[in-house]
């Protein structure tokens, strides 16, 4: 009698989380499934590679190519220039200091889009502050061998956001690593180089492969920044799958799927790899 | 007196696993009753059951006659105190305090006046604007012991409402916690599971383990006559001598023969167990003379000051026996030292051994 | 803290790290303020000369006022759908269905994995009839989408540093009905998380350019989009924008400090951060 209440009780449990079920399902999974489905398909119903063949064609492969290395340089970057920060962050003896710091990062890793990369135009354009300070000063021409508007000044404008997200991450990671250890360590004979070498920087290390694959997956689906600064000279893959959409580019919709697909895929790579680092992350610091 | 809250046969299994089995138990008006035990003997479900928290499988719960089994927890009038004393943060203690009397929807001068009545009852009185943050750990359960008692309960749960506590605070607050139910006269159930509090503050204790009841009795039943091995040894602690009967007095066990107060309800040969508390155990710096019994020799081993008393753990022959003495100017014992000891035959409880 | 030394002072290589990291960050931004209100700025280091015309000029577009408002609306409007959507979930999730919880964080989980182009993409392909299609009411589904994970953590955070059973026991003791419970107990204690949780999503809508262009577009203008306009028309009044856009998120960023700072007082540990 009491099994079948109880059983009941469980299904009508289930049932209260239906609303955002559907919300997810709606405008969420099920656009994504047949996203995935008609890549696969050709217009005439038909079961084709084909576009996944022409999202792989050597005009498209490019933009693959170049928002790799963008991702992947603004990642490194990212992760080696945020560790150094965030170490200098974290040591720093003002407690406010400290906090204004990670507020600052707070704030600015959400300054994607428009608005930074103009931001970027004013310092670093053919006429920027920057660009002027070290024709004026220092006696260097910038342009034309660099500009803003190509993968170098993206660069830097990626390296805006990316830096102080990864500033974010490793404070904490830091804080992981127990004051017992460095003393423990210390007092077997360790120095400090010894210490980071052998204790440090192995635990960090699941930290900042999570920082990376963050910084790497960050950067790939971004697409306000780029959009603003390039707009069509440079090509990426966000950008070509957005022309899919506004039509502004004449090509089969079935590459522009296949396209989104593949950048699914190598997002959800990232994702998966972040979260297998931060859960390893967490199990070596609570303890 | 009447019985005021009855359980009988009360079970709850939470998956495979049983929570509680086969409860029974009288409660008159008035009377503070313990649940005893260590973690997961289902004390708690069982306070659970009785404030609506948790359902039964089987079994009923009268509450001055009522089946209350099925009234949801909100309308049982059973006031509870909780562990982590679950006070509301959002509000002032004077806001905490009434939370009770506004659901009853009481007019505004009434729920004023009973609760700064009953934030005198627990001697807070100029807590009333702060917040619950603001308070120690010890203030904050008395806060919520107010605030239970601001809805004039019939029946007061508290559910090991000490155990986050500094043992300083615990024995101050459990004191308090008595006074006042007594004074009230308020039936309450207690649970607990450090047996120094059960005992200290209790009308009635009910020991159990594993979700069974091993014993129901008053502090000084429980503690001088446990019926169960498990009741002898979770109360206090209690030296074991493991042999066999060998007629209606006497245990043997390895090289000592062990005189008791009478062994009618066991067969010769079968397997016992004999307990005998430390306090029960005299010890003779000195060879006894020959019309003592049960005396053991052995030599000291450890010496553990505990003020009042002092506890001594004798190896004898290899068995170690424990013996609490008070220590005068003149009977100072040191390590190693051979002693005698010697405990009477009333002392000495028997139990099978399963 | 590290190291055994307490030092008082950051040493030199610290200084030289972290001055470069915020001269880095705040550059940009105080540049684009100075060159709002700029005339010429393109043949020296500092401007030629000052003036609040690039403004003044802004507002005189009847596509200013229209895009903010649209902004606005958008953005409330997906505060609203957030808040109606996510908190009774996590709520319930929490309270009755814990087993659910990996499902819950799995699917909060999911936004983060897929690019906002991507996202578009699949909505206009799938709602391409009327009336939903390219409408406002689908970009709104979509934000919301986009901006979930950040209502789910800062209401989860706040229930996670609340007992809720324990207080909602409590309560229930005392006679509270579900209602009572709720509206008296459960929501003033989860109000900072929800009101944290509210300002994020609302900055972040605000700001958002992807999926307002690719799923709308120029049927429903909102201020980002205006403001990739003038980059390349009009610089100064571009930088003027941007300023109005930097200005509102650093507004609601101390609102959200200052939210999460008047929450609940349990420990100050357990409160979660962002």
């Amino acid at each position: 009698m009491r099994q079948s209440s109880k059983n009941r009780n469980r299904v009508l449990s289930w049932l209260g989380l239906l609303p955002f079920l559907l919300f997810c399902l709606a405008f969420e999974i099920v656009p994504i499934l047949l996203l995935l489905r008609d890549s696969l398909f050709t217009r005439a119903g038909e079961l084709t590679a084909a576009n996944y063949q022409g999202a792989v064609a050597p005009l498209y492969l490019r933009s693959f190519w170049n928002s790799i290395k963008l991702s992947g340089i603004t990642a490194l970057l990212g992760t080696t220039i945020g560790l150094v920060v965030g170490y200098g962050v974290f040591r720093w003896p003002s407690k406010r200091v400290q906090d204004s710091l990670i507020a600052l990062s707070d704030v600015t890793t959400n300054f994607a889009g428009a608005p930074l990369a103009f931001a970027f135009i004013i310092v670093l354009g053919s006429n920027g502050l920057i660009t002027q300070f070290f024709l004026k000063y220092l006696d260097i021409k910038l342009y034309p061998e660099f500009s803003v508007y190509s993968l170098s000044g993206l660069i830097l404008a990626y390296l805006y956001f990316q830096l102080p997200l990864m500033v974010l991450l490793i404070i904490p990671a830091f804080g992981g690593i127990k004051k017992e250890w460095r003393e423990s360590a210390t007092n077997l004979g360790a120095n400090t180089y010894q210490f980071w070498w052998n204790i440090g920087l192995p635990i960090l290390a699941p930290s900042l492969i999570a920082g990376f694959v963050l910084l790497f997956a960050n950067a790939f689906g971004a697409y306000a920044t780029a959009y603003t600064l390039t707009g069509s000279k440079l090509s990426l893959v966000t950008l070509q799958i957005g022309f899919t959409i506004t039509g502004e580019v004449l090509h089969e919709p079935g590459i522009g799927q296949a396209m989104a697909v593949l950048s699914l895929l190598i997002m959800g790579t990232c994702i998966a790899i972040y979260q297998v680092a931060t859960s390893r992350a967490r199990k070596w610091t609570r303890g | 007196m009447m019985t005021y809250l009855e359980l009988t046969d009360i079970s709850k299994n939470f998956g495979n696993v049983v929570a509680v089995k086969d409860f029974n138990l009288s409660i008159k008006k008035g009377q503070l009753v313990s649940f005893l035990g260590p973690s997961g003997c289902g004390k708690t479900t069982t306070l659970r059951m009785i404030g609506g928290f948790e359902i039964p499988d089987s079994g009923t719960i009268l509450l001055a006659d009522e089946d209350i089994s099925k009234i949801p927890p909100n309308r049982r009038g059973i006031g509870m105190v909780f562990q982590s004393y679950a006070l509301f943060p959002n509000m002032t203690i004077l806001e905490n305090v009434m939370f009770g009397l506004k659901m009853q929807h009481k007019p505004k001068k009434e729920m004023t006046s009973i609760a700064e009545k009953v934030l005198d009852l627990v001697r807070l009185q100029n807590t009333a604007k702060r917040y619950p943050h603001q308070l120690s750990g010890g203030q904050q359960q008395r806060i919520a012991l107010a605030r239970a008692l601001a809805i004039q309960p019939r029946v007061l749960l508290l559910d090991e409402p000490l155990s986050a506590l500094d043992a300083e605070v615990r024995v101050a607050l459990r004191g308090e916690i008595r006074r006042i139910q007594s004074d009230l006269g308020i039936t309450t159930v207690y649970v607990t599971h450090d047996q120094e509090e059960a005992l200290s503050i209790s009308d009635m204790v009910v020991v159990m383990n594993n979700g069974l009841v091993e014993q129901i009795g008053t502090p000084q039943e429980i503690y001088r006559k446990p019926d169960t091995r498990f009741v002898a040894t979770f109360i206090g602690t209690a030296n074991e001598f493991h042999g066999i009967v060998t007629d209606s007095e006497n245990v043997k066990a390895g090289n000592l023969v062990i005189k008791t107060s009478g062994l009618h309800n066991f067969s010769i040969g079968s397997e016992v167990v004999a307990l005998v508390r430390p306090e029960n155990v005299e010890v003779f710096d000195q060879k006894p003379t020959d019309s003592m019994v049960n005396v053991v020799e052995g030599d000291v081993d450890t010496i553990t000051f505990h003020g009042a008393i002092t506890r001594l753990g004798i190896n004898a022959g290899g068995k170690m026996i424990t013996a609490d003495v008070t220590i005068t100017g003149r009977n100072i014992l040191s390590y190693h030292q051979h002693v005698w000891l010697s405990f009477n035959p009333e002392y000495c409880k028997v139990m099978a051994e399963k | 803290m590290m190291g055994s030394l307490k030092k008082s002072k950051p040493s030199s290589g610290q200084i030289f790290i972290v001055g470069i990291f915020i001269f880095y960050m705040i550059l940009p931004i105080i540049a684009t303020y100075i060159f709002s209100i700029a005339t010429r700025w393109d043949r020296t280091i500092l401007p030629e000369g000052y003036s609040l015309e690039g403004y003044m000029e802004a507002t005189t577009n009847p596509y200013f006022f229209i895009t903010l408002k649209n902004s606005l609306v958008l953005s409330v409007a997906s505060v609203l759908v957030s808040l109606f959507v996510v908190v009774p979930t996590v709520y319930w999730v929490h309270v009755k269905l814990h087993s659910a919880k990996p499902l819950l964080d799995l699917l909060m989980i999911l936004p983060f994995g897929i690019p906002g182009v991507v996202l578009a993409l699949a909505l206009v392909q799938v709602y391409n009839f009327q009336p939903i299609s390219r409408s406002p009411l689908l970009l709104t589904a979509a934000t919301v989408v986009f901006t979930m994970p950040f209502m789910y953590r800062s209401v989860s955070n706040n229930l996670a540093a609340v007992d809720i059973p324990t207080l909602t026991e409590a309560a229930q003791s005392l006679g509270a009905n579900t209602f009572n419970v709720l509206w008296r107990v459960i929501i003033p204690n989860i109000f900072p998380g929800i009101l944290s949780g509210s300002l994020l999503v609302f900055a972040t809508v605000f700001a958002e350019f992807t999926l307002a262009r690719l799923i709308v577009g120029a049927g429903f203008k909102t201020f980002p989009m205006l403001l990739v306009e003038y980059t390349r028309k009009d610089g100064t009044i571009a930088a003027g924008m941007s300023v109005i856009s930097f200005t509102i998120a650093w507004i609601v960023s101390l609102l959200i400090l200052w939210a999460s700072g008047k929450g609940i007082k349990v420990s100050r540990e357990s409160i979660g951060a962002r």
